[in-house]
């Protein structure tokens, strides 16, 4: 019979969202993260997994235009021209990360203004972008703050009289206002109750699958990896050792060190 | 003793150049205020020296007004809208000892009105120069505390934040609450915070014919805006910037559209508003116009007896 | 008929690398097809790798060696050496793995779980609940559970959730591991019939049946996987 390998369908996305190639950050001596390449596609949720100071994080921060890399690109395909977001000026960096991009950070006080309240903090990348109708802002605050099961008569408290989890929703809508089309998390649920981590993983999943968001998930937690990401990169020692589609890398891991992450875990 | 070096006699005025500071640093400074006019509501920063007056009581404006006063010039210094308190008096005295310059408390007769919390009610016109004394010139600053965040903030016009501190007002008090040193966005493009004057004051700002110099001493930040140049105070499409009203017009000459200070008149709860453009009012007064209240503060010797 | 399937030279071992790296052979040089329309039933004793291949086909393990080509929307793709997102998508149209574990989702109900499937084809959502109901219906599952998440629901309540959400729009390959494990006899034979029924709609379908009878009832065609096994 006739075999012929085709190219990708036609209704998937003909090119990838952010291309990285050959990225890596050196601290003097040591390695931050050596030689990462890899594409992202639209809608494609992407984790990166490894135990602490294998890299994920350095890699991530140089992914997320917060530290540039000693070498390598970023280009980035939000609309139209492809975007290398180390070449651009700063300003048209920090633009993107306050509309196309969008960070959680592990600790919500990194990404939360504490003194702010929950509705100012939603409502400040629609400022940003210049939205001047208080009215639609707060509407807009409110949604949000709903679609993240915060209730309603919470808008105007600041975060620090809110829980851990509760906080870490409130800088997901934050960052979720402004429609933007990648997301970087970085740990998201690290730091929280089982329980909460459920509520948060779920709500993550659900806002991830209707917004299209392509995301870029950093964890230590294979569990979160399982539900929530599409993709795997192992990494080890700055390096990636293995990747794959997040099920193949869980159930038929090839590398010795995946084995070695996936068994030390009870049940993933 | 050296040689070289004379004693001055004891009856010589003191050694200082005209105006106080020296001529390298007048220049400097006029430098700066080139800059500042050039790009208006941009923050000039320039070498801010000590004056013989403490920080915080209006050395930038002081250096602002010394290094542009000349002979020709008629000085108005005014605090707290009136000519006639402590720091007013003691600026405007440096100036006639150091600059021999005219002074004046009539705002159309001045060239040059230094001023800390008030803009006259009179209308500017074009040639005045006003000359802010600014003590925060940053309205970044309380939103965000790193200086090279603010500057990026400004180079790129990224001011959601700003905006951000409005919103938070709105929705705490239903309005915004700033009455003072209420920020404005300077020519469409930079934003600026007007010194400590009452909102009140703001709308004085736009398009007006005089110039305006802003200096910061402690700061050492210099900025200006033109004559004629757009001077917009932020707000919401929904909440329009509104400026402070009062129910009752002054007690002294019945005016309904100036800023009025309370004060109080007695120890037993009585007290009256007044505007707070000491000028402006006499000028009404002496013009015959009557507050509720006058017969009662000449009485208690609160302003002097009106000619009639 | 159609070929859904083209399996050709496929083998398999495991190397563990961290027990001394010793080498688990499966199986080797596996060959076979399987058209619309058909239903293979995978034989040999527990074991045997017949798990292991069934994953295989679903992109989930990878095999050692040989190609997997997969009819998706009108053209033959290589599961194996296909990307991530081109295997994500021939899982979304093509291929469906009906298991007997539930993975649970936190708080998403049972009626949610068996509409998603059809959401995620573009049905409408009052049509795709209708169907949902349905089929639930069908599988008897108590109309009180609907609403509810499935964490808290039996092995057999599980299973039939995991079976109404595979069957409520079979794909065109179902591949089936021991869907009625944990079932009593009545809903055995609606497991039955509605894989008849979707084999009859054009599903090729691969599947493990402990159960004698539902293997009977099941199979068009056997394949011993312990064949393969000499080889590896």
């Amino acid at each position: 019979m006739t075999v012929h390998v085709s190219p990708p369908e036609a209704n998937l996305d003909p090119e990838p969202l952010l291309s990285v190639a050959g990225i890596s950050r050196f601290y003097g001596e040591r390695i931050g993260c050596q030689d990462v390449s890899f594409d992202l596609w639209p809608g494609e949720v992407l984790g990166i997994v490894g135990e602490s100071g294998s890299g994920k994080s350095t890699l991530l921060r140089c992914l997320a235009g917060i530290d540039r890399p000693d070498e390598g690109e970023v280009l980035f395909r939000g609309s139209g021209q492809p975007l290398d977001i180390y070449s651009v000026a700063e300003q048209e960096r920090r633009r993107l990360m306050r509309t196309a991009w969008g960070i959680v950070h592990q600790n919500p006080r990194d990404g939360l203004r504490m003194d702010v309240s929950a509705g100012g903090n939603v409502g400040e990348r629609l400022m940003d972008r210049g939205d001047r109708h208080y009215g639609k802002i707060r509407e807009r605050a409110l949604d949000w703050l709903q679609r993240v099961e915060i209730a309603e008569n919470r808008i105007d408290d600041r975060p620090r009289q809110f829980s851990g989890g509760m906080q870490q929703r409130l800088q997901i809508a934050r960052v979720l206002v402004s429609e933007p089309r990648l997301v970087f998390m970085d740990e998201p649920t690290g730091g929280l109750d089982v329980s909460v981590q459920a509520r948060l993983l779920d709500l993550l999943r659900v806002l991830v699958r209707d917004l299209g968001l392509a995301a870029i998930i950093v964890t230590h937690d294979l569990a979160v990896a399982r539900l929530l990401t599409d993709r795997l990169m192992v990494m080890k020692d700055g390096r990636v050792v293995e990747q794959g589609l997040t099920d193949q890398v869980l159930d038929d891991p090839h590398h010795a060190y995946t084995q070695l992450l996936t068994s030390a875990v009870l049940s993933v | 003793m050296n040689a070289h070096q004379t004693l001055p006699a004891d009856d010589a005025k003191p050694a200082y150049n005209y105006a106080y500071l020296d001529e390298q640093t007048k220049r400097m400074i006029r430098r700066a205020l080139l800059k500042a006019v050039a790009v208006p509501g941009y923050q000039v920063p320039f070498g801010s020296r000590e004056m013989p007056l403490a920080r915080g009581w209006g050395t930038g404006g002081i250096q602002v007004t010394a290094a542009i006063i000349g002979p020709d010039d008629t000085l108005k210094v005014i605090d707290q809208g009136a000519d006639d308190t402590t720091n007013a008096v003691s600026i405007r005295r440096f100036f006639e000892r150091t600059a021999d310059a005219r002074t004046t408390e009539a705002t159309e007769e001045a060239t040059i009105i230094q001023t800390r919390h008030r803009i006259p009610e009179a209308p500017l016109k074009a040639g005045q120069i006003m000359v802010y004394q600014v003590p925060t010139p940053e309205p970044l600053r309380r939103l965000e505390p790193r200086e090279a965040e603010t500057r990026k903030m400004h180079a790129w016009a990224e001011y959601g934040l700003m905006q951000v501190k409005l919103y938070e007002n709105i929705a705490r008090f239903g309005e915004v609450t700033t009455t003072y040193d209420y920020p404005v966005m300077v020519n469409g493009r930079y934003v600026m915070a007007p010194s400590p004057i009452p909102k009140f004051d703001n709308p004085k700002m736009h398009m007006s014919p005089a110039l305006q110099l802003f200096g910061a001493g402690r700061e050492k930040r210099i900025y200006a805006l033109p004559p004629h140049t757009s001077v917009k105070s932020l707000d919401f499409d929904d909440h329009p910037f509104r400026i402070q009203s009062w129910n009752e017009p002054c007690g002294l000459c019945g005016a309904t559209d100036s800023y009025l200070d309370e004060v109080v008149t007695d120890d037993k709860g009585g007290r009256m508003f007044v505007c707070s453009d000491s000028h402006h009012c006499e000028t009404r007064r002496e013009a015959g116009h009557r507050g509720a209240m006058l017969a009662d503060a000449s009485a208690l010797h609160l302003v002097e007896e009106v000619k009639s | 008929m159609t070929t859904m399937i083209h399996v050709e030279n496929v083998a398999k071992h495991f190397t563990l690398h961290n027990q001394g790296g010793v080498r688990l052979p499966v199986f080797d040089n596996v060959n076979f097809s399987v058209a619309a329309g058909e239903a293979l039933v995978l034989a040999g004793a527990s074991g045997a790798g017949k798990s292991s291949l069934l994953r295989i086909l679903y992109g989930n393990y990878r095999p050692s060696a040989g190609h997997i080509h997969i009819t998706h929307a009108g053209r033959q793709i290589d599961i194996v050496s296909a990307v991530p997102r081109t295997v994500l998508d021939i899982r979304r149209r093509t291929l469906g793995f009906v298991s007997q574990f539930l993975r649970v989702i936190p708080r998403i109900s049972a009626l949610d779980i068996v509409r998603d499937p059809l959401l995620a084809r573009g049905v409408d959502a009052v049509e795709a609940g209708e169907r949902a109901k349905a089929m639930l219906a069908r599988l008897n599952l108590p109309e009180r559970l609907w609403n509810l998440a499935p964490a808290t629901f039996s092995g057999g309540e599980q299973q039939r959730v995991n079976i109404a959400r595979s069957f409520v729009d079979p794909s065109p390959i179902l591949l089936i591991d021991e869907p009625t494990a944990s079932l009593d006899a009545a809903n055995r034979d609606v497991v039955v019939a509605l894989i008849a029924e979707a084999r009859a709609k054009g599903s090729a379908i691969v599947g493990i049946f402990h159960d004698e009878a539902v293997r009977e009832a099941v199979a068009t065609r056997y394949l011993d996987i312990t064949d393969f096994r000499k080889a590896a």
